[in-house]
């Protein structure tokens, strides 16, 4: 640390770097937390800074409000986006987070879905380039929880956490959903909120691959391709049933939605369709639950209709859906956390409770 | 320079739960003892613990007594099983450690048994020592030793299982009747 005191630019490097030699940052430079940042995270909340908000007990390890925000504070976040951190990772220990996710040979990612007012508020992108990079809420949100998994639970690559190659974008994916071009409800409605609240639903997942069809007007024929995708082999880890979710592009979404389709709808027949022959399942050495009855009737993919978790969002300039991959055999809990505002010290326009109505919906 | 950069890594006082773990007094000989099987639910997980088991019965005279699988292949087995295990058994053979978490977790259900008095070899594949070596010492026992087998364990046929036991099964008695720690711990 030999950094001239004169020049705030060679501190801040020097900073930064100190950083690195704690081993604190997950390769990127990470904004060293001074105590007034985490006041000023602290000043979002109700919570208060000791309070515990994540275990894993079979580590010994435990994770504060405060060590949250220390962590959201390096990974890039302004202390307003403080409450969605917090949010997220509630969603996060909803899924099955809180058990040995983070240290797993899958290497899962945290897929964020942000509804609500907030969006527009604190500018977390639901729009072109959806999964990023270029924004700063949508990125830094994102990457918090992946700090709070490195420094609250100490959980670190190649130590306690074994994943054999990990994701593309794992620790960066935050959406935003594109609720004023969905024609269905939000997300967080599907996961018990109501309509208007901010909120923040969670899964993870294990990658997402597109889906390019601007070929068809064709309701059928653009689910008949998702299915395709839904029901790729390579991501069947055995088992009853593989796991498979939708982030659609407006495009699609509306034109599945002018054929008649609900949500509900396009689920029902993406899990009709989305099976294999069990030959197939066979031939690539993953026969174990299709069974000897080769000729038999095919084998559905997905668990359910409703466990093929459907999301709307990018921009409406082109007809391409991400089909992405829920870990493990469950897709997601089905619960949305609301995001929990403090109402002393928010300014006005971002004092949404969880029973606020935005007006903007 | 820097003190006043928060430290993200400082959380709430760890949990004094176990401390440092004590490890089981080795007996000199297997012969007669009473061995309890601790399965997790890794693909081939029970039938590997069998198989270590059925080979000692064989080789050097001792009797399973109990086998278990715990639900969870992240936590430790339940209390209740640990205690079963412990009231029932003189050693205990645990395992298979083949992933990121249930290998660290493995070595957790072994240093809880050492702790109450039972000798325990923890299987671990050799793909994950790192994770379990990492819990060993977050339990305040580095250097704890565990027998490793070539990873996957997940695709053995009951024949490469009955082999890889056997291949393990000098090791596993060395651990048994030796200290559990490794010289420069």
């Amino acid at each position: 640390m030999t950094a001239p005191v004169a020049d705030p630019v060679a501190q801040a490097k020097a900073a930064i770097e100190y950083c690195y030699e704690q081993g604190w940052t997950d390769g990127l430079p990470v904004v060293p937390a001074a105590a007034a940042d985490i006041e000023a995270c602290l000043a979002t909340t109700d919570h208060d800074a000791g309070e515990i908000i994540g275990s894993q007990p079979h580590l010994r390890r435990s994770i504060t409000v405060a060590q949250a925000a220390a962590n959201a504070i390096m990974a890039g976040c302004k202390p307003e986006y403080f409450p969605v951190v917090l949010a997220a990772w509630t969603a996060l220990n909803l899924e099955r987070a809180s058990g040995g996710a983070w240290q797993s040979t899958s290497g899962p990612a945290p897929l964020i879905i942000v509804n609500g007012g907030v969006r527009s508020r604190l500018g977390v992108n639901y729009r072109g380039g959806v999964f990023g990079p270029g924004f700063r809420a949508n990125a830094t949100i994102a990457r918090a929880i992946g700090l709070m998994v490195r420094n609250g639970y100490g959980v670190r690559p190649q130590e306690l956490e074994q994943a054999t190659q990990g994701l593309p974008g794992r620790w960066s994916i935050c959406i935003g959903e594109h609720e004023e071009l969905s024609p269905w409800e939000p997300l967080s409605v599907v996961g018990g909120v109501p309509p208007g609240t901010d909120a923040v639903s969670a899964m993870l997942i294990r990658t997402c691959e597109y889906v390019d069809n601007r070929s068809t007007a064709d309701a059928e024929a653009v689910l008949s391709d998702l299915a395709d995708t839904l029901a790729r082999i390579g991501a069947y880890v055995g088992g009853p049933h593989s796991s498979g979710g939708l982030v659609l592009g407006p495009e699609h979404a509306q034109l599945l939605a002018d054929a008649g389709y609900s949500r509900a709808d396009a689920q029902q027949w993406l899990f009709e369709h989305a099976v294999r022959d069990r030959a197939d399942l066979v031939a690539a050495g993953k026969g174990e639950h299709a069974g000897t009855d080769v000729g038999g009737p095919p084998f559905a993919m997905m668990p359910s209709a409703r466990d093929i978790p459907i999301i709307v969002a990018g921009a409406a300039n082109a007809a391409m859906s991400m089909v992405f991959r829920p870990f493990g055999w469950a897709a997601w809990s089905g619960r949305t956390v609301p995001v929990e505002w403090r109402d002393a010290g928010c300014a006005a326009d971002c004092a949404a409770g969880p029973s606020v109505r935005e007006t903007e919906q | 320079m820097f003190e006043t950069v928060v430290d993200p890594t400082v959380g709430p006082p760890a949990s004094s739960e176990g401390g440092q773990p004590t490890l089981a007094a080795r007996p000199g000989s297997l012969s007669g003892l009473r061995l309890g099987l601790l399965a997790n639910t890794k693909r081939n997980a029970e039938q590997f613990v069998q198989q270590v088991g059925e080979q000692l019965a064989e080789r050097y005279g001792v009797r399973t007594v109990l086998a278990r699988k715990k639900p969870n292949i992240v936590e430790t087995a339940p209390e209740q099983m640990m205690a079963e295990l412990a009231d029932q058994c003189d050693i205990v053979v645990t395992g298979v450690g083949d992933c990121g978490s249930c290998s660290a977790s493995a070595v957790a259900d072994g240093l809880l048994l050492e702790q109450a008095g039972i000798p325990v070899v923890v299987i671990c594949s050799d793909a994950f020592t790192v994770s379990a070596d990492a819990m060993a010492e977050l339990r305040g026992a580095p250097g704890y030793q565990y027998v490793t087998t070539p990873h996957p364990v997940a695709n053995l046929t009951a024949d490469g299982i009955h082999d890889r036991a056997a291949a393990a099964i000098p090791a596993i008695v060395a651990l048994l009747t030796r200290p559990a720690m490794a010289a420069s711990a």
